[in-house]
């Protein structure tokens, strides 16, 4: 039997929805200063987020997921930004950024801080582009609006939220009439489905994890890599080894130890996330892992004190929390989250 | 050299604010110092209630959970006895056990002391611990010119004989040394007036053996009047008569401030005159402020307990775990096991 010219590749069973600053790339630009360096920061000098690699790379482990990011950094930074992940052996589908030179030649000056205008659509749009059976886990930061505009994309393609809901959030966060159209001719081009499974929050700034309690279960605030890793461990998204390997590249690259680790695992269990279960399969693993010569490694052995590490950790709490309750979004009341964050707009504890 | 990593017990319960301030205090210490890790015990539910609402960093921060507490009215003895699993105790065991390296707690302190001698080790060559207090003075101590001395002991040992004497000087001398970066405190002993003979036998012996102890720059004796003039960087005298002289100073300046209040109310130029003085009294307030200094530790224990005060808010209780690190990370034990050596010698 021939062989066909081309091979399709495999429809994706997993979407993964990646921001990039402050959530894949330790980025500052709050101050004019560091915007300037940020932009002029060569490929081998951004650093990426502790474990956001290792875990993007097990996570396309399998061969069967999209990696689309989506990112407020300018177009003009393309190059450099490619150049970064490729460094990181990072594969990508979708590299969408922000054309604020448009923005500016066209007087758009609302849309270059604007989020749910320029990020909204793109999503929609990427998903209209998406099997149907598709499901996704996405990735943002506290910074922006991550929680926000990823809550209100799941709500929107599972129908959960209605048509004048969204022209009020559209209102309230100041969007140009020209995206509120690709905002719903996406929006209806999209057959309805319910395929966002979680929304990972990287706590770039510390929020306190009780704020995001607002979005629902689905959302879960993150201090590191390590603890999406173990929520995807739990969801069966990724296996011990594989977490382990995340844990591995945060203790070679950033300084992390048995203390901080088995911190980020109690933290996730007082907040009611049942990863309780992982934690036998997880410390195999991590046996496994550390078997090599290297130096950080060998600090990290011997395995009984990670295992007792853990085991304190976990027996030290009590009886654990129930999980959180599912809720339905009330956008309306959540609206200051949706504006483009300033000095004085935003008020978070 | 990177800081070594700590990890610091906090009673959570126990002080008259409650379980919050206590967990803000740690929550501000996990986001200021990245080598300090808190473990938080007490109860685990109002302990991640008031974490899960305020900035931290959850990778620094770790709960025990503790389901009994020590109340400030209660009986140390009577109420440890009662609840095995008190916070308090916990955290102590805790340290012991290796999970932490000190204690900080702003709840009962004859619990705290308690715990400590239930639980840790005294130092050979310490026979009775001590509970140190910092007090306001009017000159500046070490290099960082610190408003504030040590005197010990105020309340943990009683009578203390000649040798507790000198073995407080030694420790406190050590604490001062490394808490104030003050190389080499002057050390007094408390008495009834500044002649050698003056005092009771215990304090006339440990003069003349303060006076021979080749480490310990001792000043000799000292009067009451030179406790707030901040005359000796350390001042030591037994428990007895350090507590009455603490909660004196305390008194002295709760009628100070009810006086001024009197005087505020009384009459229109007072009240000028107050006002024109507030931006002065504030920036002594500020100089003097106990908060800033967090704690005070027990010594004589191989591990360290810092006392905070019972009225403390985030801001001291951060200080107060800032201090215990500090405490901790330059090894004072050893320190005070080395200043011991010509004592027992």
């Amino acid at each position: 039997m021939a062989l066909p010219d081309r091979i399709d590749p495999r429809p994706p069973r997993r979407i993964y929805r990646w921001d990039l600053d402050k959530t894949y790339l330790q980025t500052e630009f709050d101050t004019f200063a560091q915007l300037v360096r940020t932009a002029l920061q060569k490929a081998s000098e951004k650093q990426a987020v502790p474990g956001a690699a290792a875990l993007i790379r097990e996570l396309r482990d399998k061969g069967d997921s999209r990696l689309c990011i989506i990112s407020g950094s300018p177009t003009q930074m393309r190059t450099v930004l490619e150049a970064k992940l490729k460094l990181d052996g990072v594969e990508w589908d979708e590299l969408v950024l922000k054309d604020n030179v448009r923005n500016l030649l066209r007087g758009r000056f609302r849309a270059l801080r604007g989020q749910v205008g320029y990020k909204l659509p793109v999503l929609l749009e990427s998903r209209i582009r998406a099997p149907v059976e598709a499901e996704e886990v996405l990735f943002g930061d506290d910074a922006e609006a991550d929680a926000f505009i990823y809550s209100l994309y799941a709500d929107l393609i599972s129908g959960r939220v209605d048509e004048a809901v969204l022209g009020q959030v559209l209102e309230a966060a100041q969007v140009y009439p020209d995206d509120r159209a690709r905002i719903f001719a996406a929006w209806r081009a999209i057959p309805r489905a319910d395929p966002v499974r979680r929304i990972f929050i990287h706590l770039d700034r510390l929020t306190p994890p009780a704020y995001f309690a607002r979005y629902g279960p689905r959302v879960v605030p993150i201090f590191n890599y390590f603890q999406a890793a173990l929520v995807l461990l739990a969801d069966g998204e990724l296996t011990a080894a594989q977490v382990a390997r995340v844990a591995v590249e945060m203790v070679q690259t950033a300084g992390h130890n048995l203390l901080t680790l088995s911190n980020s695992f109690q933290d996730l269990v007082r907040r009611g996330l049942p990863i309780q279960a992982v934690a036998a399969p997880l410390l195999q693993a991590l046996e496994g892992a550390l078997q090599g010569p290297d130096a950080v490694l060998q600090a990290f052995r011997p395995l009984p004190d990670i295992v007792k590490a853990f085991t304190r950790r976990l027996a030290a709490l009590g009886a654990p929390p129930p999980p959180p309750e599912p809720r339905t979004i009330d956008y309306l009341s959540v609206l200051d989250d949706a504006r483009p964050r300033t000095h004085r707009a935003r008020k978070r504890p | 050299m990177p800081a070594r990593a700590t990890t610091i017990a906090f009673d959570v319960m126990g002080s008259d604010h409650g379980p919050a301030e206590v967990v803000r205090g740690a929550a501000a210490l996990s986001l200021e110092a990245p080598h300090v890790h808190a473990l938080l015990v007490g109860d685990g539910q109002q302990i991640d209630q008031v974490l899960s609402e305020t900035r931290h960093n959850g990778e620094r921060i770790s709960v025990h959970h503790a389901p009994d507490f020590v109340g400030m009215q209660e009986k140390p003895s009577e109420a440890l006895g009662r609840t095995p699993n008190a916070s308090v105790l916990v955290a102590a065991r805790l340290v012991a056990d290796g999970e932490a390296d000190a204690v900080v707690s702003a709840g009962n302190t004859g619990a705290g002391v308690l715990a400590c001698a239930r639980t840790f080790r005294l130092i050979p060559g310490v026979r009775r611990a001590a509970l140190a207090s910092v007090y306001p003075t009017r000159t500046g101590h070490g290099t960082k010119q610190d408003p504030f001395s040590l005197i010990l002991d105020v309340g943990a040992t009683v009578d203390a004989t000649a040798e507790d004497l000198v073995t407080f000087a030694v420790m406190g001398s050590a604490y001062a040394r490394i808490i104030s970066k003050n190389q080499h405190p002057s050390v007094a002993l408390l008495s009834n007036g500044t002649e050698a003979t003056k005092g009771p036998p215990r304090v006339v012996e440990a003069h003349a053996r303060l006076a021979r102890h080749p480490d310990i720059r001792f000043v000799g004796n000292v009067e009451g009047v030179d406790i707030p003039k901040g005359t000796a960087d350390v001042i030591c005298c037994d428990g007895y008569v350090g507590n009455v002289c603490l909660k004196m100073l305390e008194g002295v300046a709760e009628t100070v401030v009810e006086l001024a209040n009197y005087a505020y109310h009384s009459a229109l130029r007072w009240r000028v005159g107050l006002a024109m003085l507030s931006n002065g009294l504030k920036q002594l307030k500020d100089v003097t402020d106990w908060q800033q200094y967090g704690g005070a530790p027990v010594l004589g224990f191989d591990r360290l307990f810092i006392k905070a005060h019972g009225r403390s808010k985030a801001f001291a209780i951060a200080n107060a775990g800032k201090v215990a690190a500090k405490a901790v990370s330059s090894d004072l034990a050893q320190v005070i096991r080395e200043g011991l050596v010509p004592v027992n010698t």
